[in-house]
């Protein structure tokens, strides 16, 4: 079986093509993130989350009113796979009061139900402080790690397009995370495997890009009299069977996980699916183009001078 | 072939010791598959009789994680600032200012309290010494000590605490009984409790935090409560006449701000119909009334009753510093620690007691303390024995107090209030009113593992239940299944035998991540599960990268021979170089992450350092053996 064993697209000719595209998805990003804004998971804004369990399903909307007269704050309540929902509150007080309360008022407003607590995760505002410290660091310190390795193995023009897609791979997926969120039947909270899914994608995406690179290197060394724009185009070209077999498995496996890997794993899994499919975009239409731009650039310059 | 004995020598060098790591992990499944096939008895009997094998296979084991086990993880933080407030031996009203800066900024800031605490209270008076507070013979802490050695001495009594409280944790926890509990130290104020397998949330919270307080203390003077209650309804009264005039009693509160600013505070207001006391005509209009009434049986030493809905309405309103300046310095408003009865809608009501604010003995004196049952109403109880020295002080108090009331105070709420009949000699003394043999228990548990030097406040929890834990290794598992089934099927079809073989590489690999997993006593978390789908995915792109190789040389001419030999050469660095950046986001997430985080990224890592061993040395092995030993074709499609 064979697919693209020849390919010879104009990926650079057209590059302006994926620039149109890529900013209007960077546009529909900042839009989702402007108006919508993220939705922040308990781990970064402190809080308690109780699944609850039930024997017979429950109507969302009337769980919520029971439970705001005695939890006092407005709580968010949402389905949580089959049967059982996922009460999230804000309120501070006593996790055991608190946890009393929310099975009494349910079983005194939906008697016969027997709701079980069969998931909490209560976070203080002071640790989930230190965990949006961690979160930050954990970022910041990929990207430094990455940014290094690039500058030490290519030079810096392959660094900066590497980066340029891996900030692009993110914003997007963040962008769709704060568009989509509630819109889903599942969580798209922003905690702490969020931000491990994301490090995976800026991973995952880097992964893309560098073969690509890698492939450039070779080229450049073996077709000297060529144009730069035509060896990138041709290492794009020949590497993108690879780029779309392992694409495509890797998308294979996370959809099996967002399809069976259960509601705890919904949400990482979706922002897998989508910044997979990004990051594979990313490094055809931006990493490659980006190098080929600064290199033009420095070409041009290079003749001015002359 | 000869340059592959030492490839192949590592693969079955691998093979074996994984094996070895995960032959515990396989014995233990096959246990477990045997002992839920058995009956209650015959269980019993098999475990008695194998006890030492099955621990052992279980101790080597791969480790599940809380999240596919079910069970609770708790971060408990020690309260450094109630801790400085004990220490203290004598404080004013600047100690209290200086505490309530110092709150504010460690918890906004990175200093920590005690840093804070210095900081703020030399920026009042550079020249004032914090000696003045602290006095400790044994550290050698007089008037003369400088800031800097008081300072020290904070320090190294918040370490102290710290590592006692660990200790009276683990022996809560040991007490209770739970299989392999795990109680470590993270950072320098934090402890992190791991208990697999609980069904009682709520207990296990009570027990980690109770700082087990007991204390015996004298009860409030009738008469001087009785007029306590007056003034601080008559403030009430006051300041609901002036709101009513202000606002024609909208809010009907008697502080508009703190209605405005407090929704649990104007709904409790609404309620005033039906709270205990709605239908005394005084109480329309004054907020204490609405939600509290005052002295129930008439002059005693019960100041109040409240709803159990209305308690936080209530707290609320007594903690206003006006009202605080009504109650007498040296005396204390508790509850009782279980509803006195119901109302007439089956809702709770607890009494508020006035208590003396010192206690005349203390938890300290207690030797023994066991769990019994009061011989008339078979109602759970705790009876305890003094020391001596407590036994002396028990029978002085109590000789001078026959006919008064003594409450039993644990962590801040009154358990019994009992009537002293006469002098009580043997240092003898029990706690009733407890609700279940548990509680008793509980109580028993935290007296005899000691008081906690200072409180301790959960920061963090994370609790799954079993039946979610068990629905979570099943979704894993077809996800693992179904995962490594639809990538392996694509590799075949489209890479033909080189499919196969890199199918086989693919399999090897998910063996080694996991005897390296067990090998290294790591835990397999739901993340974790997810990271080997990942892997799964991941893996066979190494694989790819050297089969589009492979065939682009055969486009050349070469031979299969040379095409392999070339395919694998220059596939290499890309490989490397891709699967080098995800090791390192691997390594960040594993510092800076917790948890199930931490699982996720051990078996990315494991699952890169695998793939590319599988997929670069195993499949060649195996391409040189059908290509050079066996002079087969090999299709890579």
């Amino acid at each position: 079986m064979r697919i693209f064993e020849n390919a010879n697209f104009d990926f650079i000719q057209n590059r302006t093509r994926g620039y149109i595209f890529s900013g209007i998805l960077i546009l529909i990003s900042i839009f989702g993130l402007v108006t919508r804004g993220l939705e922040v998971g308990i781990d970064f804004s402190g809080g308690m989350e109780f699944v609850i369990e039930t024997d017979a399903p429950l109507n969302v909307t009337a769980v919520r009113t029971t439970l705001a007269d005695v939890l006092g704050s407005d709580p968010e309540v949402k389905t949580f796979g089959e049967g059982a929902i996922l009460v999230r509150t804000l309120a501070e007080g006593d996790i055991n009061e608190m946890q009393a309360r929310i099975i009494e008022s349910i079983n005194s407003a939906f008697p016969g139900v027997n709701p079980r607590v069969q998931k909490t995760d209560i976070v203080g505002p002071r640790f989930a402080e230190d965990l949006k410290e961690g979160a930050v660091f954990a970022v910041l310190g990929s990207l430094l790690v990455i940014f290094a390795y690039i500058l030490i193995r290519f030079e810096w023009r392959f660094g900066l397009g590497a980066v340029v897609a891996l900030f692009h791979d993110v914003f997007i997926t963040l962008g769709l995370f704060a568009l989509l969120h509630h819109l889903l039947p599942f969580s798209l909270q922003i905690d702490q495997t969020i931000i491990a899914a994301l490090l995976t994608i800026v991973g995952y995406s880097l992964n893309d890009t560098v073969v690509v690179f890698d492939r450039i290197r070779e080229y450049t060394n073996l077709f000297k009299t060529e144009a730069y724009p035509n060896i990138v185009n041709r290492s794009i070209n020949n590497t993108l069977s690879r780029t779309l077999i392992t694409s495509g498995t890797t998308l294979l496996v996370v959809i099996t996980l967002f399809i069976l890997g259960g509601e705890v794993l919904r949400g990482f899994a979706f922002a897998l699916i989508v910044g997979i499919a990004i990051g594979t975009y990313s490094s055809i239409f931006v990493a490659s183009p980006v190098v080929v731009e600064l290199r033009l650039r420095a070409d041009a310059q290079k003749a001015a001078r002359r | 072939m000869q340059g592959n004995g030492l490839k192949i020598g590592l693969t079955l060098f691998f093979l074996v010791l994984s094996g070895y790591y995960l032959y515990p992990s396989v014995k233990a499944y096959v246990i477990n598959q045997r002992l839920e096939a058995m009956t209650e008895e015959e269980r019993a009997a098999y475990m008695e009789e194998h006890y030492d094998d099955i621990r052992q296979t279980q101790e080597r084991a791969l480790k599940l994680g809380l999240d596919l086990l079910g069970g609770m993880h708790v971060t408990l933080e020690v309260r450094v600032d109630e801790l400085v407030r004990e220490l203290a031996t004598d404080t004013d009203a600047t100690f209290d200012e200086v505490m309530e800066a110092a709150r504010a900024r460690s918890a906004s800031g990175d200093v920590s309290f005690i840093q804070a605490f210095v900081q703020e209270f030399e920026a009042r008076d550079p020249n004032a010494r914090l000696s003045r507070y602290f006095r400790s013979d044994e550290a050698g802490i007089n008037r003369r000590s400088t800031n800097e050695e008081v300072a020290a001495y904070l320090e190294q009594e918040a370490n102290d605490a710290i590592d006692r409280a660990i200790e009276i944790i683990r022996q809560r926890v040991d007490r209770y009984g739970v299989t392999e509990p795990s109680i470590q130290k993270q950072g320098t104020r934090r402890i992190v409790v791991e208990l697999p397998g609980i069904d009682d949330a709520e207990r296990v919270r009570r027990l980690l935090r109770g700082t087990a307080r007991l204390e015996f203390r004298l009860m409030a003077d009738p008469a001087e409560l009785t007029r306590v209650a007056q003034s601080i309804i008559e403030y009430y009264e006051a300041a609901a006449d002036t709101a009513a005039s202000d606002t024609s009693g909208a809010a009907g509160t008697g502080e508009a701000d703190t209605a405005a600013a407090d929704p649990l505070l104007a709904g409790a207001d609404t309620s005033a119909g039906d709270a205990v006391l709605g239908d005394d005509p005084v109480g329309a209009g004054n907020p204490l009334l609405a939600v509290m009434q005052p002295l129930p049986y008439g002059p005693g030493v019960v100041f109040g009753q409240v709803l159990e809905t209305d308690t936080a309405a209530v707290n609320r309103l007594l903690r206003n510093p006006e009202v605080q300046a009504l109650i007498p310095d040296d005396i204390e408003l508790m509850y009782t620690a279980s509803p006195v009865g119901v109302d007439q809608n089956g809702r709770e009501v607890y009494d508020i007691l006035g208590v003396r604010s010192t206690a005349e003995l203390t938890g300290e004196a207690i030797v023994e303390a066991t769990v019994d049952f009061d011989q008339f109403t078979n109602q759970p109880q705790v009876s305890m024995t003094m020391d001596s020295e407590g036994a002396r002080t028990w029978a002085r108090v109590t000789g001078a107090n026959v006919g008064k009331n003594i409450a039993i105070v644990l962590d801040g709420v009154v358990y019994s209030y009992p009537v002293v009949e006469g002098r009580i000699v043997g240092g003898r003394s029990r706690i009733t009113g407890l609700d279940s043999r548990e509680e008793a228990q509980d109580i028993v548990t935290v007296l005899e593992s000691g008081a906690l030097p200072a409180p301790v406040v959960i920061v963090e929890e994370r609790t799954v239940g079993p039946s979610l834990g068990q629905a979570s290794i099943r979704a894993g598992f077809w996800s693992v299944l179904v995962g490594l089934l639809l990538v392996a099927l694509f590799m075949i079809w489209y890479y033909r035998t080189a499919g196969v073989v890199a199918d086989l590489a693919l399999l090897l690999n998910i063996v080694f991540i996991l005897g390296i997993l067990a090998a290294f006593g790591a835990t397999l978390t739901l993340p974790g599960i997810a990271g080997i789908v990942l892997t799964i995915g991941m893996a066979v792109d190494a694989n790819v990268l050297i089969f589009e190789r492979i065939r682009e040389e055969q486009g050349t001419g070469k031979t299969l021979k040379a095409a392999v030999e070339a395919g694998y050469a220059k596939a290499l660095s890309a490989i490397v170089d891709a699967n080098i950046t995800t090791f390192f986001v691997g390594v960040i997430l594993y510092s800076f992450g917790v948890g199930p985080i931490q699982g996720f990224a051990v078996t990315l890592m494991a699952g890169i350092l695998c793939s590319m061993f599988t997929a670069i040395i195993v499949t060649r092995i195996i391409f040189d053996y059908m290509i050079i030993e066996r002079r087969a074709t090999v299709s890579y499609g």
